[in-house]
């Protein structure tokens, strides 16, 4: 072998360098288009048979998908399905660069609101619209899951972001479970507080599930019903009268929240209302399944916020349609993903799935066993109002919107409050 | 005495017939090694170029586009994600003075406070090791369970401090949930967790002391305070350089811990640095976080320079 000289090597070694630079000087993303990703055409069809992969963040719910593989897989021969699981943040920092290459998620779920908007633009989904799965779904449950005309994704869970209320404390304190105003729902509260119990247990301290109450303080006190679209766009303001209407009504909740409720993080606040020191938990129906696991052995409901201050509201309550399940259009095994998705949206499927994990489904005709769910399931026939804060597509704004709730129930004038997440807004414009 | 070279050259200049005729010394040609030799340090070159020098580079090139982190669309918009930084961004200018705030709190206490620690725990008694060790032991357990910990300590209803408050009489506060105390209650938390290794670095300084030079100050009627000002300190000074360095870095980067203790998204009065650029990451906003991330980096390399240029803390004689 010949020798070569010190330059030689040091050129060398630069010519490396210069190749790793200019490799990184290449485009963001790397490629010009969405590996594999090619839009909303309808699943491809075919044998319903090899491997799905199926991504999603539900870690609690994975024994209950794979029992239901099992069923999927005695009804097709050679097909086997596989969960990918991340955890919730991981999924929505990386789902969408795992799943573009096709190689994992041929079927899916998405979250409602930011996400499901960058999957779209990415051309991720495929058409569902003339699937056999969105027959089964009810038609008003849909909305979460549509980009114009299309509906790219089936929004699986129903779940009800208004406080949980133990009615047996509610019975002793004679208070309303369905007031039908402003002054009724004070009222109400009122009473509770008068029983020795805390009204309100809200975890303040946890900005994802504190700002869950924000979806029934918001819905009858906007003007429109894509209010935080609007807000985010500027058409609507923080500052105008609607909004600082809401943040007093936040105001006139601070006799009735637990004292620091600010600094209560969200499994603090599920044991105060779990030992039954009080009386509601604002956060939702989600939790139903964290709260019995607390030991809460009381019987539960929900409680509307009703805001309005003639009882003319146009909603009775607040929904959120989550869990959005999609087809990958970049799979190479579309026909056995979209099957998947079909045997999920079967009413005896999806209300199993909804049975073990205590949610409800936006499935039809599901008959529900669990008692907590056969309570709230009256729910699923109100006229809801979808959760509005899923409607903010920058996080930023979204946090700085629902921080003026959090900062005024620890004790910032409405004004103040509402000018402060203006300037945030104003400035991600 | 040193000679001029102009000089010394022509001193030389009549022995320059001489010594063209004398025998010719070689001279050193270019070193000349066996190529295999230059495989050996190819993969980890190639590691360091792909996994460093990449995505640093990378990391300049995103922050001067609009690219979401997802799109195939971007477009390059020079230096407007850093203009936008300072000039229109109130969560990015309220982190960056968190986070100078966090730093110049931890600092200042955490040295202190291990300063303290090695000066009370430095004799090799068996009470000293034991305390020394329990000191020590919050340096082993990971930041996210010191974040979990100390966050049902601050829970104002279940929480250790107003339980402890109430057996008292006293009414605790929200702590984590008041905006003006947040970030202090945050910072005792970081003090905590990592005095015990500062403390550590402290006791090696105190040790090295020689124990004459105390006996010879107390012969001289040297009191305690005289003692720490002439000999300890000298002799511990270099040691506080590591310590505020350390320190520093440390709390510029308390990333893990915040978002533990404070949760993700951490509320505004919460947000440092490190958690603005992850939250900016996860607005999609790519470009934007990768400018985000390089006055980031910059700010530490800054500080830390800035520092040695400052703390040049040697002990006398040096």
């Amino acid at each position: 072998m010949s020798q070569i000289s010190r330059r030689q090597a040091v050129a060398l070694l630069g010519a490396l360098g210069f190749g790793a630079a200019a490799a990184a000087c290449a485009g963001p993303g790397g490629s010009p288009k969405p590996a594999g990703a090619s839009g909303p055409a309808a699943p491809s069809t075919g044998a319903v048979t090899g491997k799905v992969s199926f991504a999603h963040w539900r870690g609690e719910d994975k024994a209950v998908f794979d029992e239901l593989i099992k069923r999927f897989a005695a009804k097709h021969d050679g097909v086997e399905v596989a969960q990918d699981i991340s955890t919730s943040n991981d999924y929505n920092a990386q789902a969408l660069q795992k799943l573009r290459g096709g190689s994992i998620g041929d079927a899916f779920a998405t979250f409602r609101g930011a996400q499901f908007k960058n999957f779209t633009e990415a051309g991720i989904y495929t058409e569902l619209k003339d699937s056999q799965a969105v027959k089964n779904y009810q038609k008003g449950l849909l909305s979460a899951g549509q980009n114009g005309d299309s509906q790219l994704g089936l929004p699986y869970q129903v779940v009800f972001p208004m406080p949980m209320a133990n009615l047996d404390l509610f019975d002793k304190a004679g208070a309303e479970i369905a007031p039908k105003n402003w002054d009724a729902f004070l009222g109400m509260c009122e009473k509770l507080a008068s029983a020795g119990v805390i009204p309100i247990s809200w975890p303040g301290g946890d900005v994802g599930n504190g700002g869950q109450l924000f979806n029934c303080m918001i819905a009858n006190n906007a003007p429109v019903d894509d209010m935080c679209a609007q807000i985010e766009q500027g058409k609507l303001k923080c500052t105008d009268d609607w909004f600082i209407k809401m943040l007093n009504q936040y105001k006139d909740l601070r006799p009735f929240v637990q004292p620091n409720a600010t600094g209560t993080a969200v499994e603090p606040a599920q044991n105060l209302f779990s030992q039954g020191k009080a009386a509601m938990l604002a956060t939702g129906s989600y939790h139903l399944a964290a709260v019995r696991g607390l030991g809460a052995k009381f019987p539960i409901d929900l409680v509307f916020p009703n805001t309005t201050s003639d009882g003319n509201g146009k909603y009775e309550g607040a929904y959120n349609a989550t869990f959005i399940l999609g087809v990958n259009s970049a799979s190479k095994n579309q026909a056995a993903a979209a099957a998947w998705i079909d045997f999920l949206s079967e009413p005896e499927n999806a209300g199993y799935y909804a049975n073990q994990t205590a949610q409800h489904v936006s499935v039809d005709k599901v008959e529900y066993t669990n008692p907590d769910l056969k309570r709230l399931s009256p729910w699923l026939q109100k006229k809801t109002a979808l959760a509005a804060r899923f409607q903010f597509n920058n996080l930023d704004v979204r946090n700085a919107v629902e921080a003026s709730a959090t900062a005024v129930i620890s004790g910032t004038s409405p004004e103040q409050a509402a000018a402060a997440a203006q300037k945030i807004v104003d400035e991600r414009l | 005495m040193s000679i001029h070279p102009g000089t010394a050259a022509k001193h030389k200049a009549p022995d320059s017939q001489a010594a063209a005729n004398a025998p010719k010394v070689r001279r050193r040609s270019p070193t000349r090694v066996n190529p295999a030799l230059y495989l050996f340090p190819l993969p980890a070159v190639a590691v360091i170029a792909f996994f460093l020098v990449m995505p640093t580079l990378q990391a300049f090139q995103y922050a001067i586009t609009d690219w979401n982190g997802f799109s195939a669309a971007f477009n390059y918009v020079g230096l407007d994600n850093f203009i936008r930084a300072f000039t229109n961004d109130s969560l990015f200018t309220n982190a960056l003075t968190n986070n100078l705030k966090f730093v110049l709190l931890v600092v200042i206490a955490q040295t202190f406070f291990s300063l303290i620690l090695a000066l009370l725990l430095t004799k090799n008694s068996r009470g000293s090791i034991l305390l020394r060790a329990l000191f020590f032991f919050p340096t082993i357990l990971s930041s996210v369970s010191v974040a979990f910990i100390w966050k049902f300590i601050y829970d104002p209803n279940f929480g250790l401090a107003n339980s402890v408050l109430r057996t008292v009489g006293v009414d605790g506060g929200a702590y984590l949930g008041n905006d003006a105390q947040a970030l202090y209650w945050v910072a005792v938390t970081q003090v905590w967790f990592h005095s015990g290794q500062m403390m550590v670095v402290y006791i090696a300084g105190l040790q090295a002391i020689p124990r004459e030079l105390y006996e010879a100050a107390e012969m001289d009627g040297a009191n305690k305070w005289q003692q720490f000002k002439s000999i300890t300190w000298p002799f511990v000074a270099p040691a506080t350089s590591i310590v505020v360095a350390y320190t520093t870095v440390q709390s510029f980067k308390a990333f893990d811990l915040i978002l533990g203790i404070a949760g993700n998204p951490p509320k505004s009065s919460l947000d440092i640095l490190s958690t603005r650029i992850y939250s900016t990451f996860a607005n999609s906003e790519f470009g934007y976080a990768a400018a985000q991330s390089i006055i980031f980096m910059a700010m530490i390399a800054l500080v830390t320079w800035l520092q040695r240029r400052l703390l040049r803390l040697t002990p006398k004689g040096e």
